[in-house]
């Protein structure tokens, strides 16, 4: 049903904006990719489903013209955070909100069904039905949906111009968003350290989670690559793998939207979103500060005051 | 790259707890060290000339020195190796004093750490650049911030040595705390006597400009060149029409508004001229008081006033200067009564400051010199003063000597004996401190001639009993309590600093201690200057003082802007951000973090939006380099591969 909304606005926000990114059909019928949107005989490739996980809010700094850009709840802190950290014109940008009920993780419904090829996906209200050469299978989408939607705290897009369907209200607790990381706080250093480094130590440094990242605004200027400043070198060492997720955390601090894009596109399932959180959870403790909610918000790390009126100085 | 390295032993400085041979000998073994040794006093003449003889023989292009601190000689080394012919940032310098040799005992520990500090200064030379200094104009005006005793001297000095000076008071006439006291010691002449003349000098002088009852709102720029904006506040009274004639004071029916200039030692009129001496002497309305403000109706003043001078609507008015050096002369504040609950402060009338006190003795106070009880306005016959009220006393926050109590103590008890020669003072101390000429004469002739009775020991208590106010407390000499019925105390309460003292150092980009009191670029060697180049201290504002040092200090003050402005180009710092236009991504959060708004966006000829910094404006701090995510704008001489070749060389052994 919103399918059918979202096509009808899109043809009628078209002939004022240059492009209009959406998702249309990947290769196969469980990929969706981005679709840019220049012509009116396009809008028919457009699909709206579970499988629209892709955050294209991230296309939107590189826009120089006036664009229209589809978004769900969580990808809509990211034009939040563009908007704070005055990394878009807003009123360059047509927002086209479309309030969602959770999506599915690719990888988690190719491990249900043992990586066979997919002949069809069809969804039903709360599943999602995939035949494959050897039969179909129904899956819970509660069973396939990615970490981030067990705890989404923002079903409906906070900033959007024109809405698919009617707004949703969450329903999932708001300590639930911090729930992991709040585990991993209770065990012991040595603990963590070590959950750290097995995880880290997979990492093949293809920096597609940065490639990802919204937010990560050096694009081909990263100094996990660059020999001036020459932080860390090329060697395959662990120390090196860390150092990188490090710097990408704290390149974060106070800025990460929690889109999940940098886990999914991950190749090893590292979780690489972790660190970033634990790093939102003080940034919240500390500065009262949630990145993406409010666009007249100023990112604590972007700002230089003596006083912070949020904390008590020397009291940390 | 040939690294001479010259290992320092400052006498028994470092020699006596650091084995500088073998750290000599370790340097030698280095990558990259040329040349090493150890000498008795390197920053001595014949110590420098080891450093150049060893640059000319070894043919050194980069120059360690492991010695003191480089706030010590830095400059010293870096002259040295600039007249044989270096790059003066080929130099480093590390601390095997301050850092190592005077923090541990362990012989054989520093010694490894000398070595490790030398280590790391070898490795960071090796990555240094040559950097050059560009010169850039000066202003050649002063502003002067505060117009007290030690703020007006510095005026009169620089003016005096024909520089245009802005003087900016932010209370309706100058003169400070000083215009406020009755006599000075060890002296007793009248301060205002001898202050006066400086006023009027400063009214007078055709290169002074006095903006009073003004405030500064922003300060830009750097040494040389600063503008200053000036917040001048709204006084409702139009000043040029003004004469001071004192008309609206005697008519206004507003009779209880708070007296500043007397510290509420008695009510004022809303719209009031300090005192008869003021400058300029003009009327100020004071709109939490006055009834066409409060109650929207009145207009008493603006009917009496024979001018029209009188402006209801009167706004702030911004003004910018552009100046070229500061002079912060910002004064003191001192502890409120009410918080020296023990003594009773506030709750009981007979219980007041020194400086209320000072102006019941003054001629032109609120008793026309007068000495009387708040409580009954009798004349008082036994009088107790409280030294110490607050300071040296931590539980009040004030560990520190507010330095002048004890003199004034003993002017007020002998000016007291000359107001009412049947009164009997006595002073409570915990140490009579007189160190200054003719000081402790003038303690001693307070008791001996003028029978004060000094009684060593803290008062616990002091609570009323019928008109009196009895003050318990111990005489530690006699090991006994004493208590004593006294018509009136007066506390000698702790001088802190004043009450905007941290935003005004925020302002002005200098540091201040944890008691609001500006911080000096050296204790004993620079004592007015600050480490923000161009801004100068002078009188209270560094620390509590009386009126000779901080006369002394408004002088030295104007003596450091009349040298700086005796050059008429100023070298640049060229250890500041510098942009990579190739890796910046024009992100421009260093543009929002920059606290000296020194970063600009640039747009290149491709369209590129990049981050500039204004050379000039940069002060080197180095936020936007931790700041920005692609290492993009890097702190010359301090940038991220120079530091991290000092961290690799302490990690990787």
């Amino acid at each position: 049903m919103s399918t059918q909304k979202l096509k009808e606005i899109i043809k009628q926000v078209l002939p004022d904006v240059e492009t209009v990114i959406c998702w249309q059909e990947g290769f196969d019928k469980l990929n969706v990719t981005p679709i840019f949107i220049t012509s009116p005989e396009q809008v028919d490739q457009v699909v709206w489903n579970p499988l629209c996980a892709q955050n294209l809010a991230g296309y939107l700094p590189s826009q120089k013209k006036k664009v229209a850009v589809a978004v769900k709840g969580c990808d809509s802190r990211t034009i939040v955070q563009y908007m704070q950290e005055g990394l878009i014109d807003r009123d360059n940008v047509v927002i086209i909100g479309i309030p969602c009920k959770g999506i599915v993780s690719k990888k988690k419904v190719q491990k249900a069904i043992g990586n066979e090829p997919v002949e069809d996906v069809t969804f039903t209200d709360g599943s999602i039905k995939v035949k494959t050469p050897s039969g179909e299978k129904t899956l819970s989408l509660a069973d396939v949906c990615p970490t981030k939607c067990t705890s989404c705290q923002f079903p409906t897009p906070i900033v959007y111009d024109q809405l698919t369907a009617d707004a949703i209200k969450s329903d999932k607790p708001a300590e639930s968003v911090y729930a992991d990381v709040v585990e991993l706080e209770g065990k012991t250093l040595e603990e963590r350290k070590a959950y750290f480094a097995s995880q880290f130590d997979k990492c093949i440094r293809c920096y597609a989670c940065r490639n990802a990242c919204p937010m990560c605004v050096c694009q081909d200027s990263c100094i996990a690559e660059t020999r001036d400043p020459h932080w860390i070198t090329q060697k395959n060492s662990l120390d090196e793998k860390v150092m990188f997720h490090m710097i990408h955390a704290l390149h974060l601090a106070g800025r990460c939207v929690e889109c999940g894009e940098c886990e999914r596109v991950c190749p090893m399932e590292i979780p690489v979103a972790k660190l970033k959180k634990k790093i939102n959870k003080e940034m919240k403790d500390l500065f009262d500060y949630t990145p993406g909610v409010n666009p007249e918000d100023k990112p604590p790390m972007y700002t230089f005051n003596v006083d912070e009126a949020k904390i008590k100085e020397h009291k940390l | 790259m040939r690294v001479g390295v010259f290992i320092c032993h400052c006498g028994s400085n470092i020699a006596g707890t650091v084995d500088v041979a073998k750290v000599a000998e370790e340097a030698r073994k280095m990558p990259g060290v040329a040349y090493a040794t150890d000498y008795m006093y390197t920053c001595s003449e014949p110590g420098q000339k080891e450093i150049t003889d060893a640059i000319e023989r070894d043919k050194l292009d980069r120059v360690v020195v492991a010695a003191c601190s480089p706030r010590m000689h830095e400059n010293t080394f870096r002259r040295t190796i600039m007249k044989a012919g270096l790059n003066r940032y080929f130099f480093e310098q590390a601390n095997i004093r301050e850092h190592v040799s005077w923090i541990g005992l362990d012989k054989e520990l520093n010694t490894t750490k000398a070595i490790e500090e030398v280590r790391m200064a070898v490795a960071k030379v090796m990555k240094n650049k040559p950097l050059f200094s560009s010169s850039f104009k000066i202003n050649k005006r002063v502003l002067v911030i505060g117009g007290g005793v030690a703020g007006m001297q510095a005026a009169i000095d620089c003016a005096d040595g024909g520089l245009e000076v802005v003087m900016v008071e932010k209370s309706p006439s100058i003169g400070g705390m000083m215009a406020r006291l009755d006599k000075t010691f060890p002296t007793v002449d009248c301060s205002i006597c001898i202050l006066g003349p400086k006023m009027v000098d400063v009214a007078q002088h055709d290169l002074i400009k006095l903006h009073a009852y003004s405030e500064i709102a922003e300060i830009k720029g750097y040494v040389g060149n600063y503008q200053v904006k000036i917040r001048k506040k709204p006084t409702y009274v139009d000043w040029t029409k003004c004469t001071g004639c004192g008309l609206c004071m005697e008519k206004c029916p507003t009779k209880n508004a708070y007296d500043h200039f007397n510290f509420g030692a008695a009510p004022t009129r809303a719209i009031n001229i300090p005192f008869p001496q003021a400058i300029p002497k003009k009327a100020t309305i004071d709109p939490n008081y006055c009834r066409q403000f409060v109650k929207g109706k009145c207009g008493v003043c603006a009917k009496v006033c024979p001018t029209g001078a009188i402006n209801y609507e009167m706004q702030d008015e911004f003004i910018t200067e552009e100046v070229g050096a500061i002079i912060t002369a910002t004064g003191y504040g001192l502890m409120d009564v009410e918080k020296l609950t023990e003594y009773g402060g506030g709750r009981y009338p007979d219980v007041i400051s020194g400086i209320q006190y000072e102006r019941f003795l003054n001629a032109s106070g609120p008793t026309s010199g007068h000495i009387i009880r708040p409580s009954d306005h009798e004349e008082p016959k036994t009088i107790v003063f409280v030294s110490c009220a607050g300071s040296r006393d931590k539980s009040c926050g004030v560990p520190y000597c507010s330095n002048f109590c004890c003199m004034y103590i003993a002017k007020q008890a002998i000016l007291t004996k000359d107001h009412i020669p049947d009164s009997q003072s006595y002073v409570f101390y915990m140490d009579i401190r007189s160190p200054g000429k003719g000081y402790d004469e003038f303690t001693r002739r307070a008791q001996e001639e003028y029978g004060a009775k000094y009684i060593r020991g803290r008062v616990s208590r002091i609570y009323p009993k019928g008109k009196k106010m009895v003050v318990k407390g111990a005489d530690t000499l006699l090991g006994t309590q004493v208590e004593i019925e006294a018509d009136l105390v007066v506390l000698a309460t702790a001088v802190v600093s004043a009450p905007d003292a941290g935003q005004m150092a925020e302002k002005l980009h200098i540091s201040y201690d944890t008691f609001g009191f500006y911080v000096e670029s050296h204790p004993k060697l620079r004592p007015v200057e600050t480490n923000t180049s161009g801004v100068y201290l002078a009188g209270c504002c560094q620390g509590p003082k009386d009126i000779p040092a901080s006369v002394g200090q408004g002088s030295a003050a104007a003596a450091k802007v009349l040298s700086l402005f005796s050059k008429d180009m100023l070298e640049s710092d060229p250890a500041i951000a510098q942009v990579n236009t190739n890796n910046c991504v024009g992100c421009l959060k260093c543009l929002k973090t920059c606290p000296f708004q020194a970063i600009v966006e640039d747009t290149l000829r491709s369209g590129k939006k990049v981050a500039k910094v204004i050379e000039t404006v940069c002060a080197g701090c180095g936020v936007c380099t931790s700041t920005c995510p692609c290492g993009a704008i890097q702190l010359q001489h301090f940038t991220d591969n120079q530091l991290l070749a000092e961290v690799n060389a302490i990690c990787q052994k």
